[in-house]
């Protein structure tokens, strides 16, 4: 090493446009490499042992982050942040798009089987972390909201990844849209609960709420109009219709990474607003790049060196499983009680499957309230995010298998991999 | 010499009517074709009395069939009772449902073979065909009081075959792109081994038993189901088959093609004209290319008189031909109809003009589901009018 810095030197003497002997290696290259390690593992993990493609890029993250070798460090994760928040926004944006008001319209049992498992869900994961855990009621609510909801990303990609079509695909998808829906609103509450509690401004604990609430829905509009009223000057192009929807999404990613709104959820609003706004389907059918993957490999391998493994003890990890079996329970009962009568009762339960993933969504809800309180923060929500973590590995499996079992996916020899 | 194969023939009442449709099922998202036939089909629940919805070969499809009526006002009634159960059920479903020869941008490999010891035997024998089949048509079943008629009729109806293909043309657009076919569907089944016309040698019921018999002894056909003719004859429901209209875009069109049957083989069972299958089977391919190239604006070529005639004419001298039939039958309406179409053009013309004005493919399939949404007009107002090419 001190040959090559000598080296260097010397010619530094020569070329007076050389910069210095970089003393580490530049965070991109470094990330770069581990989204290649990323997806060569979920290539690896997915062609030898059936597993998803996802459980390799959060391994990788898992396994490069702080929690373990340590390559990824908190300066490089903050690095990656804005890809990270760009791979999440689109996700959710076409999370939102995939909420379907016609379809609540025309079969009436979808939308009380969304609000009871999510009820439910809120209500089993808040009384666990009250009175199991005892987690402060403030923290318990935080700790339900962030964990009531599936993980649209996984949910979307684990379906784009296996080709599926059926109704227990669209169930899933519809399920997790909406209960993403109220995992936000209730987030947003969440938040002016906290602030009253730790802080007991009461003035911050009600602006807040409506700060984060209405500014996405604002950005989300404003979003979707802009987005739409280009569209209309541009409708002979469909590339460039693509590069509208992408260009509108990074600029109201911009928005609200500016004005302290969460990007998930007004990306999600964004989605939701286009998908109602489009009356002229000037959008509708216009899809994402299939580049959204290396971003979704980015969002994944950011959100495995997230992960707090470090703090992964017996104990912690014994309650993080007692909170997803509690949410696990109250999703498939939810489901499988509730509305959806027009579904084989085999096909509801492999809906109650689909939807248990938990991943990213919950990690970046966490994030803002932890960025809010970080010296209590932290240690409040390591619950979730240990469920979370435990999740990012069975989570794609699950919704994986329904979607096998349900028979909609398509058989590996007759497809490409995205 | 009698054929030791026998091959009962159920006789029916003469010219009941009964019609079969194969309709797509695209998803309301992007308006592709989505596999979703199976879980329809789980989730129907209906009496029967206007027929029965049965799976197609593969997941993106559905089939529909009327009972046996005697007249077209029964089979629209039956059409309009299937179309309204399944446009409803599918919106719980979260499926769209349309009609079209052809759905215009579909990629067949990724289509799935349905569930079942039929299908799974044609994907055998027909490897990628078998999905390449996913195309959309309309059957037509006439009664018939005899295996010996069913033969004459298949022969008969066999010279009338361009006129169906062009009044029912709904497939100008596959892969994506205008084939400058109006019926693009009918190439997907000629690539069948066993497609085309019946041999004119066919003179019987006995001929036909002894075909049958030979092509069972050479491998080359299990049943009469493998025969993907034109025209067929329909043993066990006692009925000669018309295969090759598109699934039009409305029922109310399928109701007219069935009312354009029913009379054209009134006629020809009541005239019983001298038919010459040998000599017409020497011009049917070529006929059959012209209507489906050029639907109504075709040439045909006729072997008796030594010349070409253009189709759109000769259909409208036919039409007139067939009115009193019609008028007996209670479908003059439904003649008339179609005598319009001749000259205005039919789904095809429509679905070329929509993707003029809405350049998109998806919009296109979404406009043809909003058009197959629509009730039946003969049922639920007077009786319809003239089409534009932005109504019905």
């Amino acid at each position: 090493m001190q040959h090559l810095r000598d080296a260097w030197e010397a010619m530094q003497d020569r070329l007076f446009f050389l910069p210095p002997l970089p003393d580490q290696v530049d965070p991109l290259i470094l990330f770069a490499l581990l989204v290649v390690a990323g997806l060569l593992v979920g290539q690896l993990l997915y062609r030898h042992f059936g597993l998803s493609r996802i459980v390799g890029y959060v391994l990788a993250g898992a396994i490069a982050g702080p929690g373990a070798l340590g390559w990824l460090n908190t300066e490089t994760l903050a690095l990656a942040k804005p890809v990270a928040d760009t791979a999440l926004g689109l996700l959710l944006l076409e999370t939102g798009r995939h909420l379907d008001l016609r379809w609540l319209r025309a079969n009436r049992g979808l939308l009380p089987a969304a609000l009871t498992e999510s009820s439910l869900a809120f209500a089993g994961i808040f009384l666990f972390s009250y009175t199991i855990v005892g987690l402060s009621a403030g923290w318990s609510a935080a700790t339900a909201a962030i964990t009531m909801a599936s993980a649209p990303a996984v949910v979307l990609l684990t379906t784009e990844e296996n080709h599926a079509q059926g109704q227990v695909s669209q169930r899933t998808l519809l399920l997790t849209a909406l209960n993403c829906a109220f995992s936000f609103v209730v987030f947003s509450c969440v938040l002016g609960v906290l602030h009253a509690e730790q802080t007991e401004d009461i003035f911050n604990a009600l602006i807040h709420p409506f700060w984060v609430l209405g500014g996405s829905v604002l950005i989300g509009l404003g979003g979707a109009r802009i987005a739409l009223g280009i569209a209309r000057v541009q409708q002979e192009s469909p590339v460039l219709r693509v590069f509208v929807l992408v260009a509108t999404a990074l600029l109201a990613i911009g928005t609200a990474r500016m004005l302290a709104v969460p990007v998930f959820l007004s990306l999600f609003m964004m989605g939701v607003a286009l998908s109602l706004l489009d009356k002229d389907r000037l959008l509708s059918y216009t899809n994402l790049p299939d580049g959204h993957w290396i971003l979704a490999i980015v969002l994944f391998v950011v959100t495995g060196a997230m992960l707090p493994l470090q703090d992964l003890s017996w104990s912690s990890g014994l309650l993080a499983l007692g909170l997803l079996l509690v949410r696990g329970a109250a999703k498939f009962a939810g489901v499988l009680w509730a509305g959806q009568r027009d579904l084989p009762m085999a096909k509801r339960r492999l809906v109650g499957l689909g939807i248990q993933p938990l991943s990213a969504t919950a990690i970046f809800m966490a994030a803002e309230i932890v960025g809010i309180y970080p010296e209590v923060g932290s240690q409040a929500l390591l619950l979730p995010l240990l469920a979370a973590a435990l999740m990012e590995f069975i989570g794609p499996q699950l919704c994986r298998h329904a979607l096998q079992k349900a028979g909609e996916t398509v058989p590996e020899p007759t497809r490409s991999a995205p | 010499m009698k054929p030791t194969y026998q091959l009962p023939f159920t006789a029916s009442r003469a010219l009941t009517l009964g019609v079969e449709l194969e309709l797509q099922l695209v998803s309301p998202r992007d308006f592709d074709l989505t596999r979703a036939a199976t879980d329809l089909l789980a989730s129907l629940h209906h009496d029967g009395r206007h027929g029965d919805v049965k799976l197609e070969i593969t997941e993106s499809m559905i089939e529909i069939n009327t009972q046996p009526r005697q007249d077209i006002t029964a089979i629209t009634q039956d059409l309009e009772g299937l179309r309204a159960l399944l446009v409803d059920q599918c919106q719980k479903n979260n499926i769209s449902i349309c009609g079209g020869g052809t759905h215009p941008f579909h990629r067949w490999p990724e289509r799935r073979i349905c569930p079942g010891e039929r299908f799974a035997f044609l994907h055998d024998r027909y490897g990628y065909l078998s999905k390449q089949f996913t195309v959309f048509g309309q059957h037509i079943h006439i009664g018939v009081t005899s295996g010996d008629d069913a033969i004459w009729l298949t022969h008969a109806l066999n010279a009338y075959v361009p006129y169906f293909i062009a009044l029912s043309a709904s497939s100008p657009f596959q892969d994506g792109t205008d084939t400058h076919f109006d019926s693009a569907r009918l190439t997907a089944v000629s690539a069948f081994p066993l497609s085309g016309q019946a041999p004119g040698t066919l003179n019987s019921w006995a001929d036909f038993e002894k075909h049958l018999e030979l092509l069972q002894a050479c491998g080359v056909a299990h049943g009469i189901k493998d025969l993907y003719w034109d025209v067929r004859p329909k043993p066990e429901y006692g009925t000669v088959e018309i295969r090759v209209c598109d699934t039009p875009l409305h029922i109310d069109r399928a109701a007219e093609l069935a009312a354009f049957a029913q009379s054209l083989a009134s006629y020809l069972l009541r005239e019983r004209p001298v038919i010459s299958p040998e000599l017409q089977g020497l011009v049917a391919r070529y006929n059959k290319f012209q209507a489906c190239r050029y639907g109504l604006h075709a040439e045909l070529a006729d072997p008796i008189a030594h010349q070409t005639q253009p189709l759109a004419h000769t259909l409208i001298v036919l039409l007139d031909t067939l009115r009193p039939d019609a008028q007996a039958l209670g479908c003059r309406a439904q003649l008339e109809h179609l005598r319009e179409v001749c000259t205005q053009g039919g789904d095809a013309h429509w679905l070329r003009h929509y993707l003029h004005t809405h350049p998109s493919l998806p919009e296109l399939t979404r406009a043809a589901t909003e058009r197959f949404a629509q009730k039946s007009a003969y049922l639920h107002t007077k009786p319809p009018a003239t089409p534009s090419h932005t109504s019905r």
